[in-house]
C-alpha cells in the first residue's frame, strides 16, 4: 500500500503532534505546534481540492492566520513576559511521554479501523485520516496530564482542538463554515483569556504550576 | 543473482566505489569544516585541508605513552580495517562494489562491527590511563547504550518490510515491497540521521571544535594519539561520518521518485550530492545550535528512538 498525499500528510500532522511531547522546553514546543497545525493546514487545503469544497480554503486560511501564526507567537509572548523558559517537572519525564504518544499512534490505529473514511478522500478500506485524528486527540491528553506549568495546559487543549477540528474534516465535507468561525473565534478568546491568566497566576503565586493550584494561599 | 553480470560493468562499478571511497569521506569534513568556517564569518581551511592534514601526520614521529600496551598502537589499525569493511558492507552508496549474493550484508552484522571498532577505540582510550581518555569512552559507550536500540530498529523495521535482512537487497534500487513506501523510508531514514549525529559525535551530543577535553567525547578518546596513529583513527573517523550519512541519505533517496533515478549516473550524483548536502545541513545546525548539556542528551536521543517507533508502527500496519 503506498501512501497517497492525504494520508501522508495525516500522518505527519499527527507525529509532528507527538514530537510536541518529547522536549520540555516550552519554545521548541511551540515551534512543534506551528509545525503541527501547519501540516493540518495543508491537510484541509488537500482535502478542499479533492472534495471541490470551496470553503474549506477559507477555513484554512483562518486556520493558518490564527493557529499557525497569532497563537503560537502571542504566547510565546506571554512566556516571555511571565519568565517562564521550560516545564520543570513534567509527571513523566518527556521522551517517556513522547514515546507513550507514538505507541497511542498505534492503538487509535485500531482503534480507528471501525470507523470508515470520507468517500472519494481516502483509499478503499483506508482510516488514516481518523487514526491521525485520535493520535492527535491523545497527545493532547498527555500533554494535559504529564505537564505542570500552566502553558503547557493550554497547549494540550490547543492540540485537542486540533484532533477534534481533522476528525471533523476528514470524516465530514467539512463542517459549515459558520460553525468552523466560531470555533476558531472561541478557541482565541480562549487561549488570550487563559494567557492572561497565566499573567495573574505567576503574580499572585510566583509559579505557574497547575498542580498547587488547589493549595490554599492567604 | 550469480556473477554473469558482465566485467565491465563490475569494472565501472569498483572504479567509482573506489574513487568515491578515498576522495568523499575526507572532502565531506572539509566541506563541513569550511561551511561552518563561513557561517562565523571566517575565510576557513580549504575544502582539502583533512587531506593535508593526514599527510602531515602521517610523517611525523610518534610519541607514544610509557604505560600504553600494544592495544593502544593497534586499536586504530583494527578501527581502520573495521571501517573499511563496512565500507563494502554498508549500502552508503547507490553503487554496490560487490555483486549481489557474494556477501550477505546482515543488518546485524553491521551493527555489531560498528559496535566492534567503538569497542577497540574505547579500549586504547582507556589503555593509556589518562583521565581524559577514561572521560571519554564513559560517555561514548553511555551513549552508544542509547542510540544503538534507534540504529537497529530503524533498520530492522526496513528489513521486516522487505522480507530480508541483507541491506543490500533492502536498499537495491530493484522492485521490492518497500518500493513507495515513502513514509517508512523517510521516517527511518530520519531517526538514522539522529541517531547518526551522536554516533559521529557531532553538535547536539558532542562538539568536535572544543577546546575543552571536559566536555569532549569522541575527541577525548585521541588525545592520546599522534602521528600516523592519529592519521589512522582520523581517516576510520572520516569513513565512517561517510557512512552513516550515506546510509541516511540512501533512506532519503528512496523517498524521491523512482523516475528520477532510474539510471546509473542519477543515482551516483544523487548519492554524492546528498552525503556532501547532509554535511551542509549538520554545519547548518551546529552553526545556529549549541551543544546540548550532558543530562538532556537522553531527550535528544529519545527523539530518534520515536523516530524508530513510528516506522516500526507503519512497518506492522501497511
Amino acid at each position: 500500500m503506498q501512501l497517497s498525499t492525504f494520508e501522508a500528510l495525516a500522518m505527519l500532522s499527527a507525529v509532528l503532534g507527538i514530537l510536541i511531547l518529547g522536549t520540555t522546553l516550552l519554545r521548541t514546543n511551540l515551534s512543534f505546534y506551528r509545525f503541527h497545525t501547519l501540516a493540518i493546514v495543508a491537510l484541509t487545503v488537500w482535502i478542499g481540492h479533492i472534495t471541490k469544497e470551496a470553503h474549506l480554503y477559507i477555513v484554512a486560511a483562518a486556520v493558518l492566520l490564527v493557529k499557525v501564526l497569532f497563537i503560537p507567537s502571542f504566547l510565546g509572548w506571554v512566556m516571555k513576559k511571565a519568565e517562564v523558559g521550560s516545564d520543570k517537572q513534567a509527571f513523566i519525564a518527556a521522551p517517556l511521554s513522547m514515546h507513550l504518544g507514538a505507541i497511542m499512534l498505534g492503538v487509535s490505529y485500531l482503534l480507528s479501523s471501525r470507523i470508515p473514511g470520507l468517500e472519494g478522500v481516502h483509499q478503499e478500506g483506508s482510516h488514516l485520516g481518523s487514526t491521525a485524528a485520535m493520535s492527535i486527540l491523545f497527545t493532547g491528553v498527555l500533554l494535559m496530564l504529564t505537564r505542570r506549568a500552566a502553558l503547557s495546559q493550554i497547549l494540550g487543549f490547543l492540540v485537542i482542538e486540533n484532533g477534534i477540528y481533522l476528525f471533523a474534516v476528514t470524516q465530514t465535507h467539512g463542517m459549515p463554515m459558520l460553525v468552523e468561525m466560531g470555533l476558531l473565534l472561541e478557541v482565541l478568546v480562549g487561549v488570550m483569556i487563559s494567557g492572561l491568566l497565566l499573567f495573574n497566576i505567576k503574580k499572585s503565586f510566583e509559579h505557574i504550576d497547575v498542580s498547587q493550584l488547589t493549595d490554599l494561599k492567604d | 543473482m550469480s556473477i554473469e553480470t558482465n566485467t565491465g560493468e563490475i569494472l565501472k562499478n569498483s572504479g567509482t566505489f573506489l574513487a568515491s571511497l578515498i576522495i568523499l569521506p575526507p572532502l565531506t569534513i572539509g566541506i563541513l569544516r569550511k561551511t561552518k568556517a563561513r557561517f562565523q564569518n571566517r575565510i576557513g581551511a580549504p575544502l582539502l585541508q583533512p587531506f593535508f592534514d593526514l599527510a602531515k601526520l602521517l610523517q611525523k614521529n610518534e610519541t607514544v605513552s610509557e604505560h600504553a600496551s600494544w592495544l593502544f598502537r593497534i586499536a586504530p589499525c583494527i578501527n581502520l580495517t573495521v571501517m573499511l569493511l563496512l565500507s563494502l558492507l554498508i549500502p552508503w552508496t547507490s553503487l554496490t562494489a560487490i555483486p549481489h549474493g557474494i556477501i550477505s550484508a546482515d543488518l546485524f552484522l553491521i551493527i555489531y562491527l560498528l559496535g566492534l571498532a567503538r569497542f577497540f577505540t574505547v579500549l586504547a582510550a582507556l589503555d593509556t590511563g589518562s583521565a581524559f581518555g577514561g572521560f571519554g569512552a564513559s560517555r561514548e559507550v553511555t551513549l552508544a547504550l542509547l542510540v544503538e536500540p534507534a540504529v537497529m530498529l530503524c533498520l530492522a523495521c526496513l528489513g521486516v518490510r522487505a522480507g530480508t535482512s541483507d541491506l543490500s537487497q533492502v536498499f537495491s534500487y530493484e522492485a521490492t515491497r518497500l518500493t513507495g513506501q515513502y513514509g517508512l523510508w523517510f521516517l527511518a531514514g530520519c531517526g538514522l540521521f539522529l541517531s547518526s549525529l551522536v554516533e559521529l559525535s557531532r553538535m547536539p551530543a558532542d562538539d568536535p571544535t572544543t577546546h575543552l577535553e571536559l566536555t569532549m567525547v569522541h575527541e577525548a578518546m585521541i588525545l592520546e594519539n599522534s602521528a600516523a596513529n592519529l592519521a589512522l583513527a582520523e581517516i576510520g573517523h572520516y569513513i565512517k561520518v561517510a557512512l552513516l550519512l550515506g546510509l541516511s541519505w540512501q533512506c532519503f533517496m528512496h523517498c524521491l521518485p523512482s523516475h528520477l533515478l532510474s539510471d546509473w549516473t542519477a543515482r551516483a550524483i544523487a548519492s554524492t550530492g546528498g552525503i556532501i548536502s547532509l554535511a551542509l545541513f549538520i554545519a547548518l545546525i551546529e552553526s545556529l545550535a549549541v551543544k546540548l548539556r550532558w543530562t538532556k542528551l537522553p531527550e535528544f536521543i529519545a527523539y530518534a528512538v520515536a523516530m524508530a517507533i513510528f516506522s516500526y508502527l507503519i512497518a506492522l500496519s501497511v
